[in-house]
């Protein structure tokens, strides 16, 4: 899946977090969840599993309780807390902002594991280049004056200034060692200026090159997910798909748009589970 | 064919009295190497940036330059971007992005290159340098070694005619530093590239030179082919930076052809002398022991391997102790683990008999011990190096009347009373290195460590490194160095170690260590070891050719 154009990959992942967060509708919210969680496995580490689902279980319930406990809205009462109706609606409701949030949470971490960077910036560098070379600048810069920090706090510290554990030598050893900081990255400055400069930055017409390109494969998933999105929002703009829980729990009926988005949200794994048997079978063949 | 064609170039700083570049004419043509040595501050750095049309500094300029026939001032500013090209000293400010396949292709998105030429390219330029292996990596993760290769390629890119380096290996080690200069005679042979090189570690590069121009105080002292350097007879202290055997030629007054490498010299000493047997000197030391390691273990990381890994050693009070040996070995880890940086989690680290963990707040940093680190400029923090100075005195609670006294002497012993008001990012590497060890010497240390001390000095300053640092040791001051270079650790050390595999293997007098060795000795006993064994420094040589 991370190996697609990240303009697809982009549309695809605001197309399945908008949806989810925004209709209420309980399908589509547990497709999302259902394929959040199935991508989640894939592209996690198999040693963060356990902690994840520490994570997310007790998370899920504290905000399915949370709501009717808070909320008495509903026609049906279940039983009384401090005065106060519980519904089943309440409940019911909890349940469905629960399988929302903790979708949207779980595509969230996939986005954050899939769009590194790189693919960020490239989709920024298409639109505003000058601000995509400004971030990797700033990207580069980063890790280098967190180790010339380090490098400058250590000699410091071995020529024994303000090296002891009192808080006020503590603050001051931090000010010094920012002001020198401060004149290092100036003094830095300089020198990738004219780096720069040396290689011609400034001069009229530059192009923006990025790794990424747009290929066959970009094109069939991006067909795909065109397809597969239109048959869902027009489920949606149709009202096929509305669902409300209050004051009563409104029934569901048959629409092309759930199996539609049950596929859309499905997409990333059967990719990679496509992937995974292919790599299978080329390993037995080996 | 003519390439480049300066013409009487002279030129001033604003407010400067004294021009930086005097009086130059030079000519190179195509595809020559040429090296440019002289001592720091001597113009070599503003000749070439006068070169380089974009990074031409602002003052008053006379003569002209011409590329390929064309004044510089009439240079179309896309050939003059892209044909010359302009590598510099600091690899890491020079690097501009974050990802090593974007630092490849930004010179040729400057120029306005559309994208499938330039995948072509960087592809075609990644695989000639061997960077494929690391192109998506970020350009913070790469070595130092990388990381200047990197910017070599990403000037290569964009096809220059001429490459114009500005002291490229002075903050490498010696292995990458030779790893970088194999790579630009490959250049050099295999594409025909135009290079002018500026170096101070002369004992690869000369050979190399088809012509070096030797410049002193901004004028040209010499612009001719290598082997003939030997003509010029004066005591000029740049000669020191000359490759051993060519000193050790000129030292001994001898009618024959001028010896360039470690081949030649050994030849050249061979033809005019014969073998001696030799005793080795005996050492003598104090019997009190200044630092102890026993059986000493250090990791960065819990997971992470082992550093030191049972490192043992004894230096011996008044000792000039060097630890030599590969690059990552360990050697920085042992000296910060000694300079209390770094807590070793088994085995015991003694100073002057008691264990490190006794010493209690700075008081281990007081009159006692001083650590150098490897990059001087981390040692300042002021606007000025007197701030710099006086800041430590505070720090040590000596009272006001007696700190300018104790600067002046101070300024006095390492020479740098001219710089007091200056601001340290301002001054050169010895420059700083200097004032950095003024700093550190305020404390009174009994025990001083450096980290790689000559790492980017000209021959001048070590030499001036080397007159300090006997002054010290004639105090009583125990001195420990890690160093990559053999030649200042056969001059200078009283016993050296090679640091193998976390452990100290091998302690011994620098004759005897460095003639036991067959790789890792210097190359005036390279030269010299078929005749006389214990030879190690070139002063040596020279004084038993001339006893022979």
């Amino acid at each position: 899946m991370k190996n697609y154009n990240p303009f697809v990959l982009m549309f695809y992942f605001l197309a399945v977090v908008i949806i989810s967060a925004f209709s209420e509708n309980p399908v589509l919210q547990i497709s999302a969840l259902l394929g959040g969680i199935l991508f989640c496995a894939i592209v996690t580490k198999s040693s963060e599993t356990a902690g994840n689902i520490g994570f997310y279980v007790p998370m899920f319930f504290i905000i399915a309780v949370t709501n009717p406990l808070f909320s008495h809205n509903g026609a049906t009462p279940l039983f009384f807390l401090n005065g106060n109706p519980v519904t089943l609606e309440a409940f019911v409701y909890g349940g469905a902002i629960a399988v929302m949030a903790i979708g949207v949470m779980l595509w969230c971490k996939c986005y954050s594991e899939i769009m590194t960077t790189d693919k960020f910036l490239y989709i920024f560098g298409k639109t505003v280049p000058k601000l995509s070379l400004v971030l990797s600048m700033a990207l580069k810069f980063i890790p280098m004056y967190k180790q010339q920090t380090r490098r400058v706090s250590r000699a410091q510290k071995a020529m024994g200034l303000y090296s002891s554990k009192s808080v006020t030598d503590k603050i001051r050893s931090h000010a010094r060692v920012f002001m020198a900081m401060v004149s290092w990255s100036l003094e830095n400055s300089i020198e990738t200026s004219s780096s720069m400069k040396a290689r011609g930055y400034g001069l009229k017409g530059r192009t923006n090159f990025a790794l990424f390109k747009f290929g066959a494969d970009d094109l069939i998933l991006l067909a795909v997910i065109v397809i597969l999105l239109g048959v869902t929002v027009f489920g949606i703009i149709t009202g096929e798909t509305r669902f409300y829980y209050y004051p009563r729990i409104s029934t569901l009926k048959f629409s092309a748009a759930y199996i539609a988005f049950g596929f859309f949200s499905l997409l990333p794994f059967i990719i990679e589970a496509k992937e995974a048997i292919k790599w299978r079978y080329y390993v037995s063949k080996i | 064919m003519e390439i480049l064609r300066v013409e009487n170039l002279t030129f001033y700083y604003p407010n400067a009295e004294n021009p930086a570049v005097d009086g130059i004419t030079l000519s190179v043509n195509s595809g020559e190497f040429i090296v440019v040595c002289g001592e720091s501050g001597c113009g070599k750095t503003t000749l070439l940036k006068l070169m380089k049309k974009e990074l031409s500094p602002v003052g008053k300029k006379s003569g002209s330059i011409y590329y390929n026939g064309i004044l510089q001032e009439n240079l179309d500013l896309k050939t003059s971007a892209s044909e010359i090209g302009y590598v510099m000293q600091n690899p890491d400010s020079q690097t501009v992005t974050d990802k090593v396949w974007h630092e490849l292709a930004f010179g040729l998105e400057n120029l306005g290159v559309p994208s499938d030429i330039i995948r072509r390219k960087v592809g075609d330029m990644a695989s000639y340098f061997g960077i494929q292996n690391w192109f998506r990596k970020n350009t913070s993760e790469l070595s130092g070694g990388q990381k200047q290769l990197l910017n070599l390629a990403s000037v290569m890119v964009m096809q220059p005619k001429i490459l114009i380096l500005d002291e490229p290996t002075s903050r490498l080690d010696p292995i990458a530093s030779s790893d970088f200069t194999a790579t630009l005679q490959k250049l050099n042979r295999e594409l025909g590239l135009t290079i002018i090189l500026v170096e101070h570690n002369l004992e690869e590069v000369f050979a190399l030179a088809d012509k070096v121009l030797l410049m002193d105080k901004g004028k040209a002292l010499f612009f001719d082919r290598p082997e003939n350097i030997a003509d010029i007879k004066t005591e000029h202290p740049l000669l020191l930076g000359l490759p051993s055997a060519v000193r050790i030629y000129n030292a001994l007054d001898i009618k024959d052809d001028c010896p360039l490498t470690v081949r030649e010299g050994k030849d050249f000493l061979e033809r005019h002398f014969k073998p001696k047997d030799e005793i080795l000197p005996e050492y003598v030391h104090s019997e009190t022991i200044s630092v102890e390691l026993k059986n000493v273990w250090f990791r960065y990381e819990k997971d992470l391997p082992d550093i030191l890994r049972g490192t043992s050693l004894k230096v011996y009070s008044g000792e000039f102790y060097c630890i030599l040996g590969g690059n990552g070995a360990g050697k920085t880890t042992a000296l910060n683990v000694i300079s209390g940086l770094d807590k070793a989690y088994r085995g015991k680290v003694l100073i002057n008999g008691r264990q490190i963990k006794e010493y209690k707040g700075n008081s281990l940093y007081r009159h006692l011990l001083a650590f150098l680190p490897q990059d001087p400029q981390t040692v300042f923090i002021k606007d000025s190096v007197k701030g710099d100075l006086t800041e430590i005195l505070e720090a040590m609670e000596i009272p006001k009347r007696i700190r300018e006294e104790k600067i002046s002497a101070i300024a006095e012993k390492t020479g740098i009373v001219h710089l007091l008001s200056k601001h340290p990012y301002d001054l050169s590497g010895g420059e700083q290195q200097k004032c950095a060890l003024a700093k550190i010497l305020l404390s009174e240390p009994k025990i001083l460590l450096l980290d790689e001390p000559t790492k980017g000095l000209d021959a001048c300053y070590k030499q001036v490194l080397k007159e300090i640092l006997s002054k010290l040791k004639q105090e009583g001051i125990t001195i420990i160095t890690v160093t990559h270079d053999l030649e200042f650790a056969a001059e200078n050390a009283d016993r050296c170690a090679l640091f193998f595999d976390g452990e100290i293997l091998s302690a011994d007098i620098p004759e005897k260590f460095f003639s036991e060795n067959s790789f890792y000795t210097t190359h005036a006993n390279r030269m010299a070891r078929g005749l006389w064994k214990y030879a190690v420094t070139v002063g040596q040589v020279v004084m038993k050719a001339k006893e022979n």
